[in-house]
């Protein structure tokens, strides 16, 4: 992508005014975005990312610079403008860059980009008669078909000069239903590490079936009540919360600076000894997986909390400088516009020993989320919002009616201490993350769970 | 390979290829971000980029594909993508390349004092700021993601059938969450400010206004949860007007997936509602003098006292409706293909200041901020049920915090509740703006 010489000087100039750590990131990345709606294909795109990210220490500061213009002079130069936001004397000397190339944990059968156009739409057309067929008051379906390619070195002061291939294939399928009165949709987006071999082998009927299903069920559903509830939370996506609530709490980039609620609490009881909480970008070809990180360092299996005490943090290499700790192989950035960052992989909360069937069985009156939207967290206090895709009432241990616009709200930290049943059906969704690096693709996990009480925000009149 | 080189011999080889029409669309952006923890410039960053892409008429399809690589190899990939995507598009109605119409505003959204800010007086300045920060009040004690970012940014167009325009604005973005602790609660402010005209800029009252707003989140009380008239102060209004912007784009009514689908003519709003796109605003992020297909923009009242008068077209959606565009065709990168979307898109103001419409609410919810817009929202519906902050009125007067609250509502039912439109318009870092309003029948449930 780039030569080790012009890397190797690259990599000189950037430690130029005292810095103590040069690296440099190339990306060239190829992406496919087809979108179909009403049964024909409407728009597809294909593009081309390309950049140069150069980045320096000293101590526990950095500079960032990028360019798209990859030429010799420019690299110098976008060196050169990192190095100027150093103030330090001296120069270190960079060691020799020796090559290497990730190991590949996650096997590709078929590069999207050989894969012909005509057999993308193929997939997309029959998740499309699938969902548009499953019930009369289905009136508009949409897929998003995307596929990448991304292609990356990292190379840095210390020797590192690595280069990784990661390809990504994801479907998206959204149905509206509606009637004289109201439309309501349904979505599901299945996504992994992995060829088009994904795109041919997944359960394709399921997930069209479901996007459908979700969106025919809000259509007929009550206003959500408010108020407080027990909230039995499904598996799959229902992570989202976790991950909102807890895991950005968990990465460096808050728990350095001491910002984050996890700070210094490595040791103590975090949660209830049924909550085991795991970040694994190791797992076969999942959404969030990787080989190694942004910053070259080979991704692991980190276990952050056991059996409720807190035991470890997501760490990248600059604030594990001001932790002290060795990275964990969470650095992630979206591409060569950001620097790296702690962030998570597939993140999730193991089994526990209760079968849904027994949550919902032990609840009396309260929440069933089957399905969860979107949220965010508030990192300074820990406040939470999520919204519920697909919500039902539990009366008496047993799910009973459909209600829909329900709003999760609470504190993330204090629904981690008040989760009471863990399930055994632990299920991974994919989903893309925001933040300080720019949206990655990670998967949220867990099983069917119960959080005893959380507050349930919807639009029904009387409480 | 230099832009224009790349060009020529861009549509040289297309046309060879087999396209009629090439566009290709350039965008080229400087920047710089800075920003400060505990003090101290934690991290620094500076960028340059360029980003190209081609859209095509082949065989009466348009296809599509971009690039941020300017060199041969790219060309290649452009051109036998673009073909491809062209093949497999199915809609008959096409973005096609437009000769241009002559009337383009010449308009220069540039401003010199922010252009010719040195590294060192941006970093001068955020030190300052984050010094009257704690200054302001002792309970200050941190900030989060706070960073100052500028952007110069040039958009250009250039096609075979003889367009060439370019646009070229810049602007300085301010950014942070003020952690404020009191009682051993924390809470926090978010302050966003665009600056234009740098000279006007003082580090204390900026500071000032970022800590009083952390500060007035303390020590929250709990509200019986009701529905309450409701103060929307202008950055609530604006964020929840964003949301719901797309379901002015006949893009989105033709998906099927707006309800004012049918309802150009119709009164959807109640007489004091009048909604306006102004693309030559002097400090507006979304400024331009043309679309993303070329077309010259115009200002244009898209609902006047409560009548919708239109939506948002471009050329294709307007060809499918009979009309002509209206300008609206959107580019929101090279990366994207055609859409529609409004440049800068605000509710007109009324008289009240946000001061007198609080006065005249008995008992009452200020709402000042929204969260969760991204996933709380059906924008086919427009029900919205949000994580909201905000005060407590009584009397006329604003009492104390809330704790967190869920605001739960209609968008189109909202549009028809509206008392009174205050006089405070204002954009907070966004393209969409508008002034707080004072709403009746909304369902407020508080933790």
């Amino acid at each position: 992508m780039l030569s080790k010489s012009v890397v190797q000087d690259v990599i000189s100039q950037a430690l130029q005014t005292g810095g103590d750590f040069a690296e440099v990131f190339v990306e060239d990345t190829f992406k496919n975005n087809i979108s179909l709606q009403s049964g024909i294909i409407d728009k597809s795109l294909s593009g081309r990312d390309f950049g140069v990210g150069i980045r320096v220490y000293k101590g526990f500061r950095s500079a960032y610079t990028y360019t798209t213009d990859f030429s010799r002079d420019s690299l110098l130069k976008t060196a050169k403008n990192a190095a100027q936001a150093i103030e330090g004397e001296g120069q270190l000397k960079a060691s020799e860059l020796k090559s290497e190339r990730a190991q590949q944990l996650h096997p590709i059968l078929q590069m999207p980009q050989t894969v012909e156009k005509a057999r993308k739409v193929a997939v997309m057309k029959n998740a499309s008669n699938i969902a548009t067929s499953y019930h009369d008051a289905i009136s508009q379906v949409v897929v998003r078909y995307m596929d990448e390619e991304r292609n990356v070195l990292i190379a840095n002061s210390d020797g590192k000069f690595i280069e990784d291939q990661q390809v990504h294939s994801r479907l998206a399928i959204s149905a509206v239903a509606s009637n004289e009165s109201d439309m309501e949709t349904g979505s599901y987006g299945p996504g992994r590490l992995q060829g088009f071999e994904f795109m041919e082998n997944m359960d394709l009927n399921h997930y069209a079936k479901e996007a459908a299903r979700i969106a025919v069920t809000n259509l007929g559903a009550d206003p959500c009540p408010s108020g407080k509830f027990p909230v039995v939370i499904d598996n799959e996506f229902g992570g989202v919360i976790f991950h909102e609530a807890c895991g950005h709490g968990l990465e460096a980039t808050s728990v350095a600076k001491g910002k984050s609620v996890f700070s210094n609490q490595i040791g103590q009881r975090v949660a209830p000894d049924i909550v085991t909480y795991i970040d694994d970008g190791t797992i076969k070809n999942e959404w969030g997986s990787i080989n190694i990180d942004d910053e070259g360092n080979p991704t692991q299996k980190n276990v952050l909390i056991e059996n409720g005490i807190l035991k470890g943090y997501l760490v990248d290499q600059l604030n594990g400088r001001i932790m002290d700790t060795p990275s964990t192989g969470s650095g992630r950035r979206e591409s060569y516009r950001y620097a790296p960052t702690s962030r998570m992989t597939n993140t999730y909360i193991a089994n526990g020993e209760s079968t849904p069937e027994e949550i919902i069985a032990n609840t009396e009156d309260g929440i069933y989320a089957k399905y969860m939207g979107g949220g965010s967290v508030n990192p300074a206090t820990g406040d939470y919002n999520f919204a519920v895709n697909e919500a039902y009432l539990v009366k008496n241990g047993k799910i009973d009616r459909p209600v829909r616009g329900a709003t999760l709200i609470g504190n993330g930290p204090k629904s981690l201490q008040a989760v009471d049943m863990v399930g055994n059906n632990l299920g991974h969704g994919a989903g893309m993350c925001g933040s300080l690096s720019g949206s990655i693709p990670v998967n949220v996990g867990q099983p069917t769970l119960r959080v005893s009480e959380i507050t349930v925000g919807g639009r029904k009149e009387e409480a | 390979m230099d832009i224009k080189a790349f060009k020529d011999q861009l549509f040289k080889q297309g046309q060879t290829q087999g396209f009629d029409d090439i566009e290709l669309y350039y965008e080229s952006s400087e920047g710089l971000n800075c920003q400060l923890d505990l003090g101290e410039v934690d991290q620094f960053s500076t960028q340059e980029k360029i980003g190209v892409s081609l859209r095509g008429n082949y065989q009466g399809k348009i296809g599509y594909a971009y690039t941020e690589k300017i060199d041969e190899t790219s060309i290649d990939f452009l051109i036998e993508n673009a073909i491809e995507n062209a093949k497999i598009i199915e809609e008959k109605e096409q973005n096609e390349i437009y000769a241009g119409d002559g009337a383009y505003e010449q308009m220069n959204f540039v401003s010199n004092e922010i252009s010719q800010l040195t590294n060192d007086e941006i970093i001068s300045f955020l030190k300052d700021f984050d010094r009257e920060l704690y200054a302001a009040d002792e309970r200050v004690v941190g900030t989060n993601f706070f960073q100052v970012q500028r952007q110069d940014l040039k958009t250009a167009m250039f096609n075979t059938q003889g367009l060439e325009l370019e646009d070229h604005k810049n602007f300085l973005f301010f950014f942070l969450m003020v952690i404020v602790k009191e009682n051993d609660v924390k809470k926090s402010g978010t302050y966003v400010n665009v600056v234009h005209d740098w000279s006007k800029l003082d580090a204390k009252t900026c500071a000032e206004e970022a800590v009083a707003e952390a500060v007035s989140y303390l020590n929250p009380k709990a509200v019986e949860s009701d529905n309450y008239p409701v103060v929307l102060r202008y950055d609530a209004v604006s964020s929840l007007l964003a949301t719901f912007t797309s379901n002015f784009s006949a893009e989105t009514a033709h998906k099927g997936l707006s309800k004012l689908k049918d309802k150009v003519g119709e009164k959807i709003a109640g007489d004091n509602i009048t909604l306006i796109d102004d693309p030559f605003l002097e400090n507006g992020l979304g400024s331009r003098t043309f679309d993303g297909e070329g077309v010259g923009s115009k200002r244009l009242t898209v609902v006047d006292n409560g009548s919708l008068t239109t939506l948002f077209h471009n050329r294709k959606t307007a060809k499918k409706d009979g009309m002509e565009t209206t300008g609206h065709a959107s580019r929101a990168s090279y990366k994207s293909s055609i859409g529609v979307e409004p440049s800068n898109f605000y509710l007109n103001p009324g008289t009240k200041s946000y001061e007198e419409l609080v006065k005249s609410v008995d008992e009452g919810i200020i709402i000042t901020d929204l969260q969760g817009l991204h996933s709380g929202v059906n924008p086919v519906s427009g029900d919205f049920s949000l994580a909201a902050n905000g005060y407590y009125v009584k009397d006329g007067k604003q009492q104390y915090a809330t704790n967190l609250m869920t605001v739960a509502g209609n968008f189109y039912d909202l549009l028809n509740q509206v008392r009174e439109v205050g006089s405070d318009l204002t954009f907070k870092g966004s393209t969409v703006g508008a002034p707080s309003l004072l709403v009746d029948g909304l369902s407020i449930t508080v933790e």
